[in-house]
């Protein structure tokens, strides 16, 4: 059994998470909690740990549902690429699927990428 | 009263005024109406998004950071002339607070809107255990607005996001 599979996916009101095997997390909704990090950082180090412990080359994110997140919640994608360049080399890239229909995700994701370069890269879904 | 940037739009009245108690559970639906607002009103879905940005993190910081008098009430303008649009909101903070926005502001008005941002990113990545305190840099990116901020004489501040339609 693939370590993602024993993770406990939280309930946050108006998110959605699945783990999608082999390599994927997609997320869904909005993540506007006052505290996003102590309902969510816990389950994406979960992750992270996870796609390590396989031995994952990549991991992808699938944030083309996320209409939005506040600002205290882009630093659980600001950590994660923390996590995931620790990890270099020997990690695997974190790759987050974004899309054009939500404009937050453009500047956000381009500027954490920029801080992990090398080790997270955004992919365009349109 | 002082501002910290004097560059304003002409008196107009307001489109959308709203009163209410600091509580975050208001924020979503007020961000939601504001959305609409500005996607019917300017017909443009960059303005409602970048609204969504400017309404959502100027509500959580002065949620946050109100005074715990019971009276305690913000107030949400949003004006808009042929070329700009501005979002007020109106607290009452308490002190620490309004010490540590005018430093902040301070420090984001003297880099550009991308600078500040990706300043405020590494700071958080460098402090794991503080606050993010990306709100304000987000907002100048993202919201495409200048940010300036007002005291009035009753101890209230008037924070000021104001943009390009």
């Amino acid at each position: 059994m693939s370590s993602l599979q024993s993770i406990s996916i939280p309930t946050v009101d108006s998110l959605t998470l699945d783990i999608q095997l082999p390599n994927r997390l997609k997320m869904g909704g909005r993540i506007t909690h006052q505290e996003p990090g102590k309902v969510l950082g816990g389950f994406l180090k979960a992750v992270h740990d996870a796609a390590v412990r396989e031995s994952l080359s990549t991991f992808e994110l699938d944030v083309t549902e996320l209409k939005f997140v506040n600002s205290s919640s882009i630093r659980l994608f600001l950590d994660w690429a923390g996590l995931v360049k620790a990890q270099a080399p020997n990690g695997y890239k974190l790759c987050i699927l974004t899309t054009r229909k939500f404009t937050w995700q453009k500047t956000s994701f381009v500027a954490i990428t920029a801080l992990a370069a090398g080790c997270v890269e955004i992919r365009m879904a349109d | 009263m002082t501002e910290s940037n004097p560059a304003r739009l002409p008196a107009i009245p307001p489109l959308v005024t709203m009163r209410f108690r600091p509580a975050w559970t208001y924020i979503d639906g007020i961000r939601d109406f504001g959305e609409f607002f500005c996607r019917t009103t300017f017909a443009d879905s960059d303005v409602a998004d970048r609204a969504c940005v400017v309404i959502q993190e100027t509500l959580e910081n002065a949620i946050k950071y109100s005074s715990k008098d019971p009276d305690s009430e913000l107030e949400l303008v949003i004006c808009a002339s042929e070329k700009n649009i501005e979002f007020s909101v109106t607290s009452k903070p308490d002190n620490i607070h309004l010490d540590s926005l005018k430093l902040e502001l301070d420090r984001l008005n003297h880099l550009n809107p991308e600078q500040a941002f990706i300043s405020a990113l590494e700071r958080a990545q460098r402090e794991p255990d503080a606050s993010a305190r990306l709100g304000l840099a987000r907002m100048r990116y993202e919201g495409g607005v200048e940010l300036r901020l007002a005291e009035e004489p009753d101890g209230r501040i008037r924070f000021t996001a104001a943009g390009k339609l």
